[in-house]
């Protein structure tokens, strides 16, 4: 998603001046051909997570679109007051572009797993915040985003899926798929690689989320007479369904304790129960409860 | 002291004693630093908008009170508006917001945050290749944070000669984590460092009209409460308090005594 994330960069600074790359020392050879290109509108700053922000926010202030890009746990949680003062409580609009969630650095270790950047950007006003799961919804919202005057979050993915999830539309929930049983089940990003597969054949409803604030509230409140089963590998999906008053809601995702595994992201999502048939038999439990 | 610095600082005690609120010794430290800024830079108080302007950031947020009465002294609004400073509905909120006051260009009050803003605004001036230029003030309490020397890292490494750093020495960590060489440490990062008298404001604009070929910190080496005997005695009873209408009789006294 990296590649994607690069080229659709690459094109919107093409087309508008008022882009700016600012690294945190990562992906610095993904953007060898736009320093190349735009060297007054690139800068590997270096690794100062704070200053980053910062920077960004004041590029904001004097009219550029910024994109900052770094790795999540570190651009979001170190430096949460920059996002929440200089950005949002600023009004000075923002991208900021994360790798390296929740478990793409599974054999780091927790110190660079990244799973409440989600849960807590969203508690932010006025950031927006998107979990895109495949490289066509990444390039369609940061194309419709970019320059939307907030600060917004793409949290990118090594491990996107590849599924046509039809038309993108910020702000938009998808129903992908539809039942009778009385279970809906919801999720965002890429974990639908997993989801989607986890419920062939079962009798339920499944809704999938790239943007999480704003989140579709009138999409969740159409299921409200159904249970809903929050699947997620991170926080912030189940805070944000749960927005909408007079839900049912179970959540099948982390638990509150450090996941201290290594391995990769499918190591511990299968620990988690996350993978494939750990997501199913959670289904069955809710259908069979 | 000149006469337009002993009135704000009279604004800034008035206010204060009718409000209730304000960090006046912080305030007096950064008066003549707030004077030599806005006699020097280029702005409009008519048009605060105006898109060639120079760019002031208060990054010592917590002398807001301070920035209003020399915004009011330079015509960019009445000070009487300032009265109700800290009150529910005011405008003037005892950290500025750059939504609700014209002349502020960004809403501080969390320390090491407006520096790091002031160096984006630099950078993309420098991307423009306007010539505008950008200030901003940080306090010495407020470089204990570490983004303060973060974004001088960056300003440095990115040559920013349109960005100067005003530093208030007023020696108001003494209590714990006192910088003892702050021109070494700015010059250490990679600035032009300039050693003033932060009470004069004629020395001051001399240093800011000065360009260098990089970030340009001056140090303005002030005394908290600077003006009144009282605060100065009492800096640290004083931090953040307000005066009653007999202090408040008593410390216009010592700010008309002339002694300084």
């Amino acid at each position: 998603m990296r590649g994607r994330f690069k080229q659709t960069v690459t094109a919107l600074a093409e087309a508008d001046s008022r882009v700016v790359v600012l690294l945190g020392d990562i992906s610095v050879y993904q953007f060898n051909d736009f320093q190349k290109r735009w060297p007054t509108r690139f800068y590997n700053l270096g690794i100062l997570e704070q200053a980053l922000i910062s920077v960004a926010a004041g590029l904001s202030a004097q009219g550029m679109h910024p994109f900052v890009h770094s790795i999540a746990p570190f651009l979001t949680e170190r430096s949460y007051e920059q996002i929440k003062l200089d950005l949002c409580y600023n009004r000075f609009g923002a991208n900021i572009a994360t790798c390296g969630a929740s478990f793409d650095y599974a054999w780091d270790g927790a110190t660079h797993h990244a799973y409440s950047d989600l849960a807590i950007l969203r508690l932010l006003p006025g950031m927006d915040v998107l979990q895109p799961g495949s490289e066509a919804e990444l390039e369609t919202l940061l194309r419709s985003e970019y320059a939307n005057g907030r600060p917004t979050y793409f949290r990118l993915s090594d491990h996107p899926h590849a599924i046509d999830t039809g038309p993108t539309r910020f702000g938009e929930g998808i129903v992908l798929k539809r039942g009778n049983g009385g279970v809906t089940v919801m999720t965002a990003g890429p974990l639908l690689g997993n989801v989607l597969p986890a419920v062939e054949g079962l009798d339920v409803n499944l809704v999938y989320f790239h943007t999480l604030k704003p989140i579709d509230a009138g999409l969740v409140a159409a299921f409200a007479d159904t249970r809903v089963l929050v699947v997620h590998d991170a926080f912030g999906l189940r805070e944000a369904v749960n927005e909408v008053a007079g839900l049912r809601t179970w959540y099948h995702g982390l638990p509150d304790a450090f996941c201290g595994w290594y391995g990769t992201l499918h190591d511990i999502r299968k620990r988690l129960g996350l993978d494939a048939p750990g997501i199913r038999a959670a289904v069955e439990r809710l259908l069979a409860a | 002291m000149i006469d337009r610095c002993r009135k704000i600082r009279a604004d800034i005690l008035a206010i204060s004693h009718k409000s209730g609120h304000g960090h006046i010794p912080t305030c007096f430290s950064v008066v003549e630093a707030l004077v030599a800024v806005y006699s020097t830079i280029r702005h409009d108080p008519l048009r605060p908008d105006w898109p060639e302007r120079d760019l002031f950031v208060l990054s010592k947020g917590h002398a807001a009170l301070g920035h209003y009465c020399t915004l009011a002294e330079f015509g960019y609004f009445d000070v009487a508006e300032v009265e109700r400073f800290g009150g529910f509905d005011s405008r003037f909120g005892c950290h500025g917001d750059r939504l609700k006051v014209p002349g502020i260009e960004v809403s501080t009050g969390s320390l090491g945050h407006g520096i790091g803003v002031a160096v984006g605004m630099a950078l993309a001036e420098k991307i423009k290749g306007s010539g505008r230029r950008v200030v901003t003030l940080v306090g010495d309490g407020e470089s204990n944070e570490g983004s303060v020397w973060e974004a001088t890292m960056v300003a440095t490494d990115r040559g920013l000669d349109n960005l100067t750093i005003i530093y208030d020495h007023n020696q108001s960590q003494r209590r714990c984590l006192q910088i003892p060489n702050p021109g070494e440490r700015f010059a250490a990062f990679g600035c032009a460092v300039s050693e003033e008298n932060g009470h004069d404001v004629a020395a001051l604009s001399e240093t800011f009209k000065t360009r260098h070929a990089k970030p340009h910190a001056v140090i303005a080496h002030t005394v908290k409460g600077y003006g009144c005997k009282t605060l100065v005695d009492e800096v640290f009873a004083w931090h953040r308090r307000s005066p009653d209408a007999d202090t408040l009789a008593r410390l216009m006294e010592e700010l008309d005594a002339r002694a300084v």
